[in-house]
């Protein structure tokens, strides 16, 4: 099987790409930080990264084409991969700061948390542990459910949460002020997480090999 | 609650030195930040604070390369704080590889920073922190420079604008505790930590692991910042004496002291024990 | 009438009209007594090049052990003066020699003008940590009219303190016996004075007049005091009063053994920065709550209300204030660089001492206006220029 050593990490002026570039660079990967079709069409993998408001983001991955680039990239099967703000962007809407549109890919939407409940200190931030449920999906030869272990803790910090539609697309669970939310989906091709796994030590960098490699 | 307490190391540094002083006074070196810094990655830290002590006295900016060098490395949260006065400044420190900010002495001067810079870079990038020192009268106030300039500002009342502005987190650093070795100041933290809705670390004070568990024990704090703690405990057995040529007073490295009221523990010394308390803390296996 | 201030103070008229800055360190040539090498650099740091290099130190410890051994006494009598403030230097220094070298030292204090509360909380915090102490405080009634006497025609009226703090301890030692008289550093090298006494382990008080009291002995200055100036009387003072603010005559304290200022800095390398930490660890030491006044640092210098003008005034008459100082020194130990402190320095030299400019008139007990009036008859033409009617110093540093 083709090994993936290029990985396009998908710039909309927004984020803090440089831990995810010094993560998969540490890997062995060539990385590419691009909004360019070409560019990213050609990669072995992408990844989604942000860090900041869900509104600004479409804006700007609207204006860059970015949305139907995402959206060809993941037909065509390779890995790809949405962190933190990237991973929330996937969904249908967000309610964060004015009710936005989202990329639609994966069914659901994006709550508050502060909303939930009165004594909800936000963001979540800080090192929770997540609970896997069983498998969905196989790619080709990846088996996703080795990437992670069950009760695994990553770095986490962020203030609105995914519910996703479709149950079978949650692959991991996180409890946060009595809430239990979905800290990371998998359809298909593609691998989504609330937390950040370039941030999340030795076992973070682990996940990320694992995605992108055999 | 599932989320484990942050245990962030302080580092303080000034030029290419890692610095240790009391109450935010002295320039004592103790080595070089890599070497701590690799050092505390590899024992668990949960985060790492990189605090630039002399960028606002002398009006510059300074940590890009070390950031940059850290963020290869280490794979953990990085804050980055001292002299941070732009919404370019905060733009160039995230280039280099820092995932979050902290402002003081530039938000006390112009509070709208803040809320600029949460628009722009997201709450969570923004840390708000808070040097208080306690007045005659009982109340505290809020100081910029390093603890060196009044802004009259009382610390509650500020920590409540900042939360407005739109800060992610505040890091409170008790002045009168810092470097002393005698605990923290448990009435300021509890008075904050009511006073806000927003993610609270603490720091200042921790000359013993019991401070840092008594803190855990008052209130569901969520991260606490040590610095003398830990330095000193990493240079009982990594005492580097040379690189300093071009500045850096190491008299003390050279003296092979430990200070009397320091009762130094490791990261992963200090995280079993708090386990051993059942506190919630995240062990790198 | 306005202000015409007379020539007595003799320190003034020795400086060099052109300004040389050093090229390593951030002091200027103005400081009396400071020789700078025709490198462009100064005493201070010339110094700070031996302390580092040429010193065997273990050697000098050595010295200091055999010093002690021939003080030392087990009689329950003290056997040496300490200077005391309670700050990072003088604690250090007793602490040091009663817990390290097993002394018997007797702290003596001569009280600051006024104290402030961080002053007087590490005063007896220091005490706390082990030590009987005798604080003396002058007649007050005098005290402040020799002080506005000396504000007027030496331009510090902080020198009544420097007058006391050099002779209140060798008054104290010929009074009780005590041979040995120790300070914290030897001001002259520390601070680039005069390298005459730079590498020596004690001073004579024959010294005294030339090197801390601007040339000027203590009964002149009284004299011209009560010849010129219609606020000081005899009814001010009883001879009694005077007693203090002189050292014994050197006949007397040959007699009695005492040599002079012992400095504790000739015996171990001095650092201003690890007696605080020393004292912060061992004595209670806390520094100022804020930032002082003319500087950057808070722990320098801390138990006076009026010493902001000391180094005020000193900036007047020299172009020398209270950052320079310290900044200057930091620099030599290598804790800042160069540009570090010229970088304090334009920030913070000739900061205004306004939190107690209050209390320092009401203690020399004149106006404002009057204030100005003789700190502008202290401004070195050569050093000073009106520049759209705000003074400037001709000559900063770069």
């Amino acid at each position: 099987m083709r090994k993936p050593y290029k990985i396009a990490v998908l710039d909309y002026k927004m984020s803090n790409m440089f831990s995810i570039r010094n993560a998969l660079e540490g890997l062995g990967f060539e990385v590419e930080i691009t909004s360019d079709y070409q560019k990213i069409i050609s990669c072995d993998g992408a990844i989604l990264p942000g860090v900041g408001a869900f509104p600004e983001a479409m804006k700007n991955i609207k204006e860059l084409g970015l949305d139907s680039i995402i959206k060809d990239f993941i037909l065509t099967g390779k890995p790809f991969v949405g962190i933190c703000l990237g991973f929330q962007l996937l969904f249908d809407r967000s309610d964060e700061i004015e009710d936005t549109l989202g990329l639609g890919i994966i069914p659901g939407e994006v709550l508050d948390f502060s909303k939930l409940g009165e004594n909800i200190r936000v963001p979540h931030v800080g090192w929770n542990h997540i609970e896997k449920r069983s498998i969905i999906s196989k790619l080709k030869d990846i088996n996703y459910q080795d990437i992670i272990n069950d009760k695994e803790s990553f770095y986490f910090v962020h203030s609105n949460f995914v519910k996703p539609f479709n149950d079978n697309h949650i692959f991991t669970e996180t409890k946060y002020a009595g809430i239990k939310f979905c800290s990371s989906i998998i359809k298909e091709n593609i691998f989504a997480c609330q937390f950040h796994p370039e941030k999340s030590g030795q076992k973070g960098i682990k996940v990320l090999s694992k995605i992108f490699n055999k | 609650m599932s989320l484990a307490i942050r245990i962030i190391p302080r580092l303080d540094i000034k030029g290419p030195n890692l610095v240790k002083g009391i109450n935010l006074e002295g320039l004592r070196v103790l080595g070089k930040p890599e070497a701590f810094a690799k050092f505390y990655y590899k024992q668990g830290a949960d985060e790492l604070f990189y605090q630039d002590i002399v960028a606002s006295l002398f009006g510059r900016n300074s940590l890009h390369d070390i950031i940059s060098r850290t963020a290869k490395e280490i794979f953990i949260p990085l804050t980055v704080g001292g002299g941070i006065r732009s919404i370019d400044d905060i733009s160039n420190i995230l280039k280099a590889g820092a995932d979050k900010v902290s402002i003081n002495t530039a938000a006390i001067e112009n509070p709208d920073l803040i809320r600029s810079a949460a628009r722009i870079f997201g709450s969570s990038t923004i840390v708000a922190s808070i040097e208080a020192i306690k007045q005659s009268d009982g109340s505290y106030k809020a100081f910029t420079d390093n603890g060196r300039n009044s802004s009259n500002k009382e610390v509650i009342d500020w920590a409540k604008e900042l939360e407005q502005l739109g800060a992610g987190e505040i890091s409170l650093t008790c002045v009168d505790h810092e470097g002393s070795g005698n605990g923290f100041d448990l009435k300021l933290a509890k008075e904050l930590y009511n006073a806000v809705s927003i993610p609270l670390v603490i720091h200042g004070g921790a000359g013993d692991k019991q401070h840092v568990l008594d803190v855990t024990r008052e209130l569901p704090i969520s991260g606490i910042a040590i610095a003398s703690l830990f330095h000193y405990d990493f240079i009982l057995n990594n005492r580097q004496l040379d690189g300093f040529e071009d500045e850096g007073n190491i008299e003390f490295l050279k003296s092979n002291k430990v200070p009397s009221s320091i009762k130094s523990v490791s990261i992963k010394k200090l995280k079993l024990f708090l386990a051993g308390n059942n506190v919630n803390c995240r062990i790198d296996a | 009438m306005p202000f015409k201030r007379q020539n007595i103070e003799k320190q003034i008229q020795l400086i060099p009209k052109e300004v040389l800055w050093c090229k390593r360190c951030v002091v200027s040539n103005q400081r009396p007594r400071i020789i700078f090498d025709d490198e462009g650099i100064c005493s201070g740091c010339r110094n700070t090049e031996y302390k580092n290099n040429d010193v065997d130190w273990e050697k000098r410890e050595e010295e200091l052990v055999k010093l002690l051994d021939q003080h030392r006494r087990s009689d329950g009598h003290w056997d040496v003066v300490v200077p005391s403030s309670g700050g990072k230097d003088s604690g250090y220094v007793a602490h040091q020699l009663r817990y390290k070298y097993g002394m018997n030292p007797l702290t003596v204090t001569w009280s600051p003008l006024e104290y402030t509360d961080i002053g007087f909380q590490n005063f007896q915090a220091c005490i706390d940590a082990g030590f009987t102490n005798l604080l003396c405080t002058p007649n007050g009634r005098f005290q402040k009219k020799l002080a506005r006497l000396c504000f007027e025609e030496l331009g510090d009226a902080f020198h009544v303190f420097v007058l006391g703090q050099s002779s209140y301890p060798f008054q104290m030692a010929k009074k009780l016996g005590i041979k040995l008289v120790f300070y914290g550093e030897n001001g002259e090298a520390e601070y680039a004075g005069d390298p005459e006494y730079a590498d020596k382990p004690f001073k004579p008080s024959t010294e005294f007049v030339k090197q801390h009291f601007k040339g000027v002995p203590f009964k002149e200055l009284l004299d011209f005091g009560l010849k010129n100036k219609d606020y000081l009387s005899k009814d001010d003072f009883a001879e009694s009063d005077l007693v203090f603010y002189e050292p014994p005559p050197i006949e007397e304290l040959n007699e009695a053994g005492i040599l002079g200022m012992h400095f504790y800095s000739y015996y171990h390398k001095w650092s201003p920065q690890e007696n605080y930490y020393y004292c912060a660890e061992h004595t209670g030491l806390k520094p100022n709550p804020e930032r002082t006044e003319g500087t950057y640092s808070k722990y320098s210098s801390l138990d006076d209300k009026m010493d902001g003008f000391h180094y005020y005034l000193r900036y007047i008459k020299f172009g020398l204030g209270r950052c320079l100082e310290e900044a200057a020194h930091e620099v030599r130990d290598g804790h800042i660089t160069r540009e570090e402190g010229v970088a304090l320095m334009q920030r913070y030299e000739g900061e205004f001492p306004q939190k107690y400019f209050r209390d320092f008139l009401e203690y020399l007990n004149i106006t404002e206006e009057y204030f100005w009036e003789v700190v502008d008859t202290w401004r070195a033409p050569h050093l000073w220029k009106k520049v759209e009617g705000n003074w400037q110093l001709r000559h900063p540093i770069e």
